[in-house]
Parts: C-alpha cells; sequence; structure tokens
C-alpha cells in the first residue's frame, strides 16, 4: 500500500507546495495588516477595545462557513481562502502587536524621547524591535494554525494537502490520509523552526530562558 | 544657565505640580532639587527638556525659551539621566551610549569609538562595550547610563534620581564618580532626589521643595544645614545638622596646640617636665605620630629613659590641618584617647593638637560668619 507514495509523487509535491502557500501567504497579509493596527491600537487606546471586539467575533465564524460568505464575492478560488485565513491569522498576530509594543518599559520609551528621537524614528528603531519578540510568538501561531486550515479550503475545491483526506476517504484508502496528515504536520513544524531562527537573528539581544 | 520663570504646572484634573517657580540655575553648576514625594522637584525638571510643558510661565535655556526650540533638537544638547537607566535592551553597551551622536548624524564607527572612552570616563572596563544591558550590574547600567548622557558632550545634565535603585556602597561610589567627573568636565547639572544626604554631598545649590513646587530654601549646603530657614527646613535636613554641617568648615584656621608634642628619642624627664596629662609621641626625623602616653604611664620610669620605648595607646586617625573639615578634626578628637585632635601635613608630618576648646572656639568663629573659617574653594564637602 505505500507504493502508493512513489507513484504519486508529483501530486504529493503539488499538493504540499499549495498547502503551504495558502498557509503562509495569509500570515504574512496578517501581519502587514496587524503592524499599522497595533500601532495604533497601541498610541490611542479607545481604538483597540472595539477591533478587539470585532476580531473576536470573526474568529469564532467557523472557517467554512467564513469560506461559504466569501464565495459569492470572490468564487471557488485561492483568493476566497486567502481571505479567511488572513482573517484568521490577524486574529492571533493583532493582540501580539499591541502587547509587543505595550511592553516596552516606559522608562525606555522616556529616555528615547528625552534623547531627542522624534515618534516614527522611536517607534522604528526602539519599540518595533522590543516588540518582536512578542509579534514572533504570534505570527507563529498564525502560521502553524494557516497551514493547519488551509486544508479546510479543499472542501470548496482549492486544492491542498485536503485533496488527499477527501481523496482517502472517499476511496477508502488510509495510506492518503496517513501521508497528508503527516506532511500538514512537518509542513507546519519546519515553518515554526524557520521562524523560530529568524526570531533569534532578529533578537539576538534578548535573553534565552 | 536655566532659568525658571513663574513655572507653573497645573494637570487637567486641577492638581498643581509646580506653583510659580523662580528658579536659577548658574552655569557650570550642580543643583539639586530634593523634596518628599509629589513635591513637584521631577516635573520641574522634565519640563527642562520639554518632556513636560509649563501650564504657564517660561524655562530659559542660556537666555532663549526653550518653547522657541526644537523638542527633539533641544534634547540632543541635555543629557538625561534616570533611576530605571532607560538603557536599550537591544543595543548593545556601546551602541546605547552613541545613541545621541548617532541621532545627530555622526558615523556609528566614531560614536562607538567615542563609546569606548566614556566607559573609562565612567569607571567601566571597555571589555563590556559589547555586552547587552542585561548582563550588567545595577551599578554598572547606572553607569552607562551616566556614559550615554555625556556621549554628545552636552552642557547640560538632567539626572532624575539617578544613584536611588542602587544599594548605599554603589551609590557612594557612583557619587564620588559624579564629584570627579563634574570636577572635570564642569556641566550644568540639575539632579533631582529624595535622598537630602545626597543632596548635601553633590550639590553646590541644593534647592529644598515643599508642596507644590514651591521653594522652602535654596542654600549652598552648608549654610542650608548651618541656618536652616524654617522648622520645615530644619525637620528635613535632620537633627544631627549641627555636626554634619561641619563637613562644610575647614580646619585651615583652626588654632593648634604644640605643647605636648616630643620625639621618640626625648627623655622621660622631658615629658614629666611638659607637665601635661597626656603627651604624643612622633617618630624621630619623618615627624609622624606615634601615640599618646598619659602622665600614669611615665610614673616609675627611669629619668633618662627614652619615650620611644613605652608603649603609647594609639591616635586614632589624625586629619591633614587645612584639607580636612572640622568635622573630621571633632571625629579625631572624640576618637582620641586623649580627647585631641591630631593635626598632620599632607606628609604626615604632626603639625600639633587640637583640643575641645580650640575646636569649639572654631565652629564658634565659623558660625559667627568668620571668613577665615569658611571652605577656601566653596566647593563641596570635606573629609
Amino acid at each position: 500500500m505505500w507504493s502508493w507514495i512513489p507513484g504519486n509523487w508529483s501530486l504529493i509535491w503539488q499538493l504540499t507546495w499549495e498547502n503551504l502557500k495558502l498557509g503562509v501567504l495569509p500570515a504574512l497579509y496578517g501581519l502587514a495588516l496587524s503592524l499599522p493596527l497595533g500601532i495604533i491600537a497601541a498610541r490611542w487606546r479607545w481604538f483597540y477595545p472595539p477591533v478587539l471586539t470585532v476580531i473576536n467575533v470573526l474568529y469564532a465564524v467557523p472557517s467554512l462557513a467564513l469560506f461559504i460568505a466569501l464565495i459569492p464575492a470572490f468564487g471557488l478560488t485561492d483568493t476566497t481562502v486567502i481571505i479567511a485565513l488572513t482573517v484568521f491569522s490577524l486574529c492571533v498576530i493583532l493582540p501580539n502587536v499591541v502587547a509587543g509594543l505595550r511592553a516596552v518599559p516606559a522608562a525606555v520609551r522616556q529616555a528615547a524621547t528625552a534623547m531627542g528621537y522624534g515618534p516614527l524614528r522611536r517607534l522604528a528603531t526602539v519599540e518595533l524591535p522590543l516588540a518582536t519578540p512578542v509579534i514572533i510568538a504570534g505570527l507563529r501561531v498564525g502560521v502553524v494554525s494557516g497551514i493547519s486550515l488551509a486544508s479546510v479550503g479543499q472542501l470548496i475545491g482549492v486544492s491542498s494537502l485536503g485533496y488527499l483526506f477527501i481523496d482517502g476517504l472517499q476511496r477508502s484508502f488510509p495510506t492518503e490520509i496517513y501521508v497528508g496528515i503527516v506532511l500538514v504536520i512537518v509542513l507546519a513544524l519546519i515553518c515554526d523552526l524557520l521562524l523560530v531562527g529568524a526570531g533569534r537573528a532578529l533578537t539576538p539581544w534578548a535573553a534565552r530562558g | 544657565m536655566i532659568t525658571f520663570e513663574a513655572v507653573t504646572k497645573r494637570y487637567p484634573d486641577g492638581t498643581v505640580a509646580v506653583d510659580a517657580l523662580d528658579l536659577t540655575v548658574p552655569a557650570g553648576k550642580t543643583v539639586v532639587l530634593v523634596g518628599p514625594s509629589g513635591c513637584g522637584k521631577t516635573t520641574s525638571l522634565r519640563m527642562i527638556n520639554r518632556l513636560v510643558e509649563p501650564t504657564s510661565g517660561r524655562v530659559l535655556l542660556d537666555g532663549t525659551d526653550i518653547r522657541d526650540r526644537n523638542p527633539a533638537q533641544l534634547r540632543r544638547g541635555i543629557g538625561y539621566v534616570i533611576q530605571q537607566t532607560g538603557l536599550f535592551p537591544h543595543r548593545t553597551v556601546e551602541d546605547n551610549i552613541a545613541t545621541v551622536p548617532v541621532l545627530t548624524g555622526l558615523p556609528r564607527k566614531k560614536a562607538r569609538g567615542r563609546a569606548a572612552e566614556l566607559l573609562t570616563l565612567v569607571g567601566l572596563d571597555p571589555v563590556l562595550a559589547k555586552r547587552y544591558p542585561h548582563q550588567l550590574s545595577g551599578g554598572q547600567q547606572q553607569r552607562v547610563g551616566v556614559a550615554r548622557a555625556l556621549a554628545a558632550d552636552p552642557p547640560v545634565l538632567l539626572m532624575d534620581e539617578p544613584f536611588s535603585a542602587v544599594d548605599p556602597v554603589v551609590r557612594a561610589s557612583l557619587q564620588d564618580q559624579l564629584l570627579s567627573l563634574q570636577a572635570e568636565l564642569r556641566k550644568t547639572i540639575v539632579l533631582v532626589t529624595h535622598d537630602i544626604e545626597e543632596a548635601i554631598k553633590v550639590g553646590d545649590l541644593v534647592a529644598l521643595f515643599a508642596a507644590h513646587g514651591k521653594i522652602a530654601q535654596l542654600a549652598p549646603p552648608g549654610e542650608l544645614l548651618a541656618s536652616p530657614a524654617d522648622d520645615y527646613v530644619a525637620g528635613f535636613v535632620g537633627f544631627d545638622r549641627g555636626i554634619r554641617r561641619l563637613s562644610f568648615v575647614s580646619t585651615g584656621q583652626l588654632r593648634l596646640g604644640t605643647g605636648p608634642v616630643l620625639p621618640a628619642d626625648a627623655t622621660v624627664a622631658k615629658a614629666r617636665a611638659a607637665g601635661e596629662p597626656w603627651v604624643l609621641v612622633t617618630e624621630e626625623g619623618s615627624g609622624r605620630p606615634l601615640g599618646w602616653l598619659d602622665a600614669a604611664r611615665l610614673a616609675g620610669q627611669p629619668d633618662s629613659g627614652a619615650l620611644g620605648k613605652l608603649a603609647a595607646d594609639g591616635i586614632g586617625h589624625s586629619f591633614v590641618a587645612g584639607t580636612d573639615s572640622l568635622r573630621a578634626a571633632l571625629d579625631a578628637a572624640v576618637l582620641s584617647p586623649a580627647g585631641q585632635a591630631v593635626a598632620v601635613d599632607g606628609a604626615g608630618r604632626v603639625l600639633g593638637v587640637a583640643t575641645f576648646d580650640q575646636l569649639r572656639a572654631a565652629i564658634q568663629a565659623a558660625d559667627a560668619g568668620d571668613d577665615e573659617y569658611a571652605a577656601a574653594d566653596g566647593g563641596g564637602p570635606r573629609r
């Protein structure tokens, strides 16, 4: 039964690549949206509670339901899955951006101002670098959950490793399902390790626990 | 020079932190703002670099209203040191110190070179340059904070409780470091503290705040101790101010007795002839003090015996006439078995001794405002 694998090498490779794309791109888009929103939320505190409420409500929507809701606008396409997963990744990354920026010690912020940093320069060279470990922690959750959720896209016909689950179920052929599960986990682990490495490279100053 | 002109800070909730403050900080001097928490001293300090804007009144820096200056530009010319250090955790020690020079456009390499010099200046080993702040002790971090504030060589230094977070031994050494740096650099320093001892030790002028940024007394530390303006000031400076103020009085004009001082090769007969209850024995040649001999010890000794052969009591400690303060002289008298302080010159040679009566006369003369007794340099406390 394992002979199925070498016979379908190109299918497996293609599904893995598509799953990776559907998992990672939304997390990057989510980060790109979370940074400006998080900066605004950290500066103007009134802005954050309503945003957090909206985010939590969106996060509560089942992923399949969100895909279906987006179909009228974007059809049975990658775009539908990517938009939905971007929303979910925003939900996990934005709170970390806000938490990271708020955790910058007041004394450090004050010292930076007193030494003659303007607000933008202070943000770019002091506050964001100091928030980086917390933001990366959020990005890790976003990427891993994105890779895992991407397979659900298969239910609306968007190709991913989810194909192996559905096909394996319909043909009562568990090998495909096992291969799919293992690949999703391996993919998530590799991405997570890459992010941990990137985090360490970006924050050589952080004390290692 | 920094000038506060009728500066008031009122917060939107109606709290008045500083009320019509007038204060001049002379160029090259250290002015310490001291007082209980909530007295407005930190708010006053932060109005100098525009971290806080006054509600009314003006703050002038060398005659220019600081509101006419761009805040970021203004701040790059004012060093700032705070209790929590505010060091950047993500930058190495050298890059922390190089912050302001880099902001003002100095190439990073040059700024790092300057950082290494500053590390030495504040008493740190240059090997610490590549470390991150969390790898340093509290005292070392505070020194890096001072180095960072000095990096662009600003004429003005603001220090907000700079030494309050470290233990007393480290604090004393940081204060000594500040005094020696200031002797060399002559910055215009405003330092905030709640510790009156620190204020008296490092200040050329001490501004003692009552509530709401009202100054109860502005005076040199010696004057603050000798003549407090009111009961509030007297209470704040403490019950032993009478002795502490003697730190600011020179021993230069203290009248010394020479009567009972004899070299070690003098005879017992000579000591008896002096007719004193105690005799100070000094080393032949060098003139250093060896110890006190009391009259009872001389009894029964042959007239021709040398004083150096007899066991003498220790002298406690001596004081350097003209360099040490009257407080050091008084302490020497208290600790001496003979009740007399031993005065020496810079080389340790005995110049004479001072009795309690002579010390009292010197204190009274100082209190009478006799200029001869005022500290010659008008500067910090003597030993």
